[in-house]
């Protein structure tokens, strides 16, 4: 069985309105793939028909290769939070867990487990209506990993949570998926997957605009620019751009500098007997790179509205 | 790359219907106010019952104690004491007045106390010559047979033997029933009828009352014989209304040669107009059931306002088999309760109905067992209904609403309707299923005790097969 | 209290369901109306006046089943913001609870009224041309029905009077139950159970004493028009009575309204 989650192909059409448009896309088992977008991306659509909760257009959504509908304890297999608040407020959260755990035959000590998993414990026994959004969170996740399943997904886990809470959700993805387990989160602010995520699938309009890893992605933010500090920036830019690289004014001492690696850009200045105080690859950070992409996702967009109409 | 993970406990995890009703089960069982509403149409099922028996205060008042099975016992016999085993033969030559089933034909009773034992054969005009007994309508019998018509009743031991004849010459059995009076009995001709019923309508409240319908008919070739053939020579007697034997009436009985004439009125049957205390003790069941149907619609919908509904079908992807879970356990859970109620509402009401002069019914009485059971059985049903409403619905407002509208409108509008018309309404549409709280046949039963309780689940069984098939079909 | 009612107003007509109900309780009074007086005849009568039928109570039958809709727009006028959660938003533009429920229940009255009006001179005219088709001429001692006559006048007003109380009951209801569903069972409960026990209750006294204090057959001892003296309780008393309850509930309502956080 592996551990994957696979969409392949996904449309979905609400009344006139195209939800998903032809999405593919794969989460691989030991990674946190994030899933990001605008809202109304197509996110939650796409995640609701690899549940079989929605069912497809067009496409198919595959858990461990097989679609979710044919899975006979599928708990085991995937384990999702889609919505915090869908808890009968009365119940209490340990009987909320009790009923999922009866639909797939889940021994009842499992159902103590994830309690004490998700530091549920002092509250186990409380109406889940009482619950702050925090806790609802945690029942949430708890839910998802009744089964201890080998695929996980979660739509918009830290969305209005305390810095707390992100931190823990974050450590709790990062190992999840260090066990071997594929984790796909959704999200609709990139600054939230920072340092949470391996890979990225960002959508816009229900489409694919980038399926990549964080690390390439950043690369490719990044573009091989280098931050320079000196005292003399007329010089500085002068000498670099003698050499080819292209040079830009940052703040008042720096330049920023593309086209030369910086071991190359040491050895100009110091030919040039121009001093400098400091020099730094520049690192994109990731909501720079999904600006970016975004950028081109708008002239995608220009490009493909008018054949969608 | 870390190895792909494997769940611990997919080894230990099952599926199955068991594990689908545990899992509603305890869904039900975990939310306070849905207990609580359980206990509420149980509570309020019972309450209902006492005060209804508390307002039964004047029907008993001096009278008889209203009898079990209510009967009617008048009519106009003139008979003969017939020691042992014999034969009665007559034809009737003419009958007339009294609607369809007028009756005019031969008797055996044990005596002539109202409410005894007694065998006869009949001609109808609405329903053939029929062989009745134990006050009730129908019996073997139907074939068409006007008047004039031969009827003969044979008595031998405890059997008795109906025949029919167009000449008198070939005989036709009809049948046979148990009679259960041993040595002299009496035997003659007799004529009946029931009351016709007269409704005064008002909508909302109606007086209904049953005027005696007169009939009349003629018999001749009158014979009773003894075992043996020996003719049994005696005073011919007569009984009029209710009451033991009246003094011969000349209003009543004329012979003019060898016919002899009968008019009367009353009949020799059920009592349509009876009280059935057993269904008015039961009425609370339609309190109870406004607690059931909110529940069961509750159960439902409340999945779908909290998206709950996306956890259970994302656990449970065969959603027909959620939907069968679900009814299922929210039908057993109400078929408890009911039964609850029902018999709660039986034994609470017993002192109270003593009381006041009303024998209450007693719970060995087969039709009592049916009509307590059935309530319970009626009430689960009207849940599954609720639950299959919701499912469509998806709204408990408009769910509830609904449910209690074909449940309870038709009672109520029916009220206003001629008997006719208003038994139309009760028999086509879902409040059909009350019947099975009945235990008399009044001129008002709508429709019988089972198949009534077969047209509410038809209506159910639809609106599952129509929520099943949403359900499979709609995004959740 | 005018801008309340403004917003109230606004909230109200820009509802879908709103528009469904007030058409629903307007047509299903003419068309049950129209149905009932269809199916009756003076033909289970020995004489034709011998029915002594009362015309206008029977052509105004249909808000028995019509007043499902009044229930209906008074329990989601409260309990409907709890459900979708802008009673929050309400109650930050207008902190006044009082005058909330006091708008809502003006606007709910208008509306229904306005419909109710509709309908019942609707089912008044179906029956004047319904009716005398059955046997019901003035010949036999039925006048044809007509809203300027008086006591079918009296029977039409309060006919609308019935439906708006109605409403209002469930308003009381749905702001005491905060919960539509719940409300509406529970005025249902009350409107159509009590006539039906009553009906099975064996003994005379108990079913009068059901029929003064049950809101609905109370109520609607409005549309009365024949054998008054017959009545277990006066027209104008018993919507008397339906008036107490609908008070009852809304007082219930305006205090849980008031003490609780929303």
């Amino acid at each position: 069985m592996e551990a994957t989650i696979e969409v392949r192909g996904l449309r979905k059409r609400f009344g006139p309105r195209l939800a998903v448009d032809g999405l593919s896309f794969t989460a691989a088992p030991g990674l946190v793939t994030g899933f990001v977008g605008p809202n109304g991306a197509g996110k939650s659509t796409t995640m609701r028909m690899i549940l079989g909760l929605d069912r497809p257009d067009e496409g198919a959504a595959l858990v461990g290769g097989r679609p979710y509908r044919s899975l006979r304890t599928p708990l085991c297999h995937l384990g999702a939070m889609l919505d915090a608040s869908a808890v009968h407020p009365a119940r209490r959260a340990r009987d909320h867990l009790r009923w999922l755990a009866h639909a797939n035959g889940i021994p009842a000590r499992r159902v103590g487990e994830v309690i004490e998993l998700a530091g549920l414990g002092s509250v186990a026994n409380r109406p889940a209506g009482g619950f702050s959004l925090g806790m609802r969170q945690r029942l949430g996740i708890a839910a998802a990993l009744l089964g201890d399943p080998p695929a996980l997904m979660f739509d918009e886990p830290v969305n209005g949570l305390d810095p707390e809470g992100v931190a823990w959700i974050r450590g709790l993805l990062r190992s999840l998926a260090a066990q071997g387990r594929a984790v796909l989160v959704s999200s609709h602010l990139m600054s939230e997957l920072e340092g949470g995520a391996d890979h990225l699938v960002v959508i816009g309009r229900g489409r694919v605009i980038a399926d990549t890893g964080v690390a390439e992605l950043l690369a490719a933010a990044s573009g091989g620019r280098t931050e320079l500090r000196t005292p003399d920036r007329q010089r500085a830019m002068t000498a670099l751009a003698r050499e080819g690289a292209e040079v830009a004014a940052a703040e008042r001492d720096a330049v920023t500098v593309s086209g030369l690696p910086a071991e190359r850009i040491i050895e100009v200045l110091t030919a040039a007997r121009v001093p400098f105080t400091g020099i730094a690859e520049h690192r994109a950070t990731l909501e720079e790179a999904y600006m970016e992409l975004t950028r081109d996702a708008v002239e995608f967009r220009a490009g493909t509205g008018g054949e969608a109409l | 790359m870390t190895a792909p993970y494997r769940s611990t406990v997919l080894a230990d995890a099952r599926d199955g219907f068991g594990r689908l009703l545990a899992a509603e089960w305890t869904k039900l069982a975990t939310v306070p106010r849905w207990r609580l509403a359980l206990a509420a149409s149980v509570l309020l099922t019972v309450a209902v019952a006492v005060l209804t028996a508390a307002g039964s205060q004047t029907t008993g008042g001096g009278g008889p104690p209203a009898r079990l099975r209510p009967l009617s016992d008048q009519g106009r016999i003139t008979y003969q004491m017939l020691p042992g085993d014999g034969a009665l033969t007559a034809r009737v030559t003419a009958q007339g007045g009294g609607g369809g089933w007028a009756k005019a034909g031969l008797i055996i009773r044990a005596d002539l106390r109202p409410g005894t034992p007694y065998a006869a054969i009949a001609v109808t005009p609405g329903h053939g010559v029929r062989l009745l007994s134990g006050y009730r309508d129908g019996g073997p019998g139907g074939a068409p047979g006007t008047p004039p018509a031969w009827l003969r009743l044979t008595r031998a031991g405890t059997t008795v033997t109906g025949y029919a004849s167009p000449d008198g010459r070939t005989w036709r059995r009809v049948g046979a029933v148990e009679l259960d009076a041993p040595g002299p009995a009496a035997a003659g001709l007799f004529v009946a009828a029931p009351d016709r019923v007269e409704v005064q309508r008002q909508f909302g409240g109606e007086s209904i009352s049953g005027t005696p319908a007169d009939t009349r008919a003629s018999f001749d070739n009158v014979t009773l014989t003894a075992a043996g053939g020996a003719p049994v020579t005696g005073p011919w007697r007569d009984r009029g209304g209710a009451g033991g034997p009246a003094a011969p009436d000349p209003g009543g009985t004329t012979r003019t040669g060898g016919t002899v004439t009968l008019a009367g009125s009353g009949d020799i049957g059920p009592d349509a107009f009876a009280d059935d205390v057993t269904r008015t003790t039961l009425t609370g069941a339609l309190v109870g059931q406004a607690a059931i149907v909110a529940l069961a619609v509750l159960f439902v919908t409340a999945e779908y306002r909290r998206a709950t509904i996306r956890l259970t079908l994302a656990a449970s992807p065969r959603r027909g088999r959620v939907l069968a879970a679900k009814a299922t356990v929210v039908g057993l859970a109400v078929l408890a309760a009911g039964l609850a109620a029902a018999f709660g509402s039986l034994l609470a009401a017993r002192p109270v109905l003593r009381a006041h002069g009303t024998e209450p019914p007693p719970l060995t009485d087969p039709a009592v067992l049916r009509a307590a059971v059935g309530t319970a059985v009626l009430m689960a049903v009207v849940a599954v209904l609720g639950v299959a409403t919701a499912t469509i619905l998806r709204r408990g407002a408009p769910a509830i609403t609904l449910v209690l509208l074909v449940l309870l409108v038709p009672q109520i509008v029916a009220t206003g309707l001629p008997v006719a018309a208003a038994r139309w309404l009760q028999r086509l549409t879902p409040a059909a299923g009350f019947a099975v709280q009945h235990t008399v046949r009044r001129y008002d039963t709508p429709i019988g005790a089972f198949a009534g309780l077969g047209v509410l689940c038809l209506y159910t069984a639809a609106a599952l097969a129509a929520a099943a098939w949403l359900l499979r079909r709609r995004d959740a | 209290m005018s801008r309340a009612l403004h917003a109230e107003w606004t909230k109200l007509r820009t509802l879908p369901s709103t528009g469904w109900l007030l058409a629903a309780l307007a047509a299903v009074t003419v068309l049950v109306g129209a149905a009932v007086t269809g199916a009756v005849d003076t033909s289970h009568c020995a004489t034709p006046a011998g029915c002594a039928e009362d015309t206008p109570r029977l052509a105004l039958s249909g808000v028995r089943i019509a007043q499902v809709a009044a229930v209906a727009l008074g329990a989601l006028a409260v309990g409907g913001e709890y459900a979708a959660g802008t009673i929050g938003a309400t109650l930050t533009a207008v902190p006044r609870r009082v005058t909330v429920l006091a708008a809502k229940a003006a606007v709910v009255s208008g509306a229904v009224a306005a419909s109710g009006t509709a309908g019942v001179l609707g089912a008044v005219a179906a029956g004047r041309l319904i009716l005398p088709r059955n046997g019901f001429t003035p010949e036999h001692g039925y006048p044809l029905l007509s809203p300027a006559d008086g006591a079918t006048a009296r029977a039409a007003f309060g006919t609308v009077l019935y439906l708006v109380l109605t409403a209002l009951l469930a308003l009381g209801a749905g702001a005491a139950l905060r919960d539509s569903a719940a409300a509406i069972t529970a005025v249902l409960a009350l409107l159509w159970i009590v006539p039906v026990l009553a009906s099975l209750v064996a003994d005379d006294t108990w079913q009068r004493r059901l029929d003064r204090f049950a809101p609905m057959t109370a109520g609607l001892a409005v549309q009365s028009t024949r054998s008054l003296e017959r009545l277990p309780i006066g027209p104008w008393a018993g919507l008397g009575v339906l008036a107490a309850y609908a008070v009852a509930a809304l007082l219930a309502g305006g205090a849980r309204f008031a003490a609780r956080d929303a």
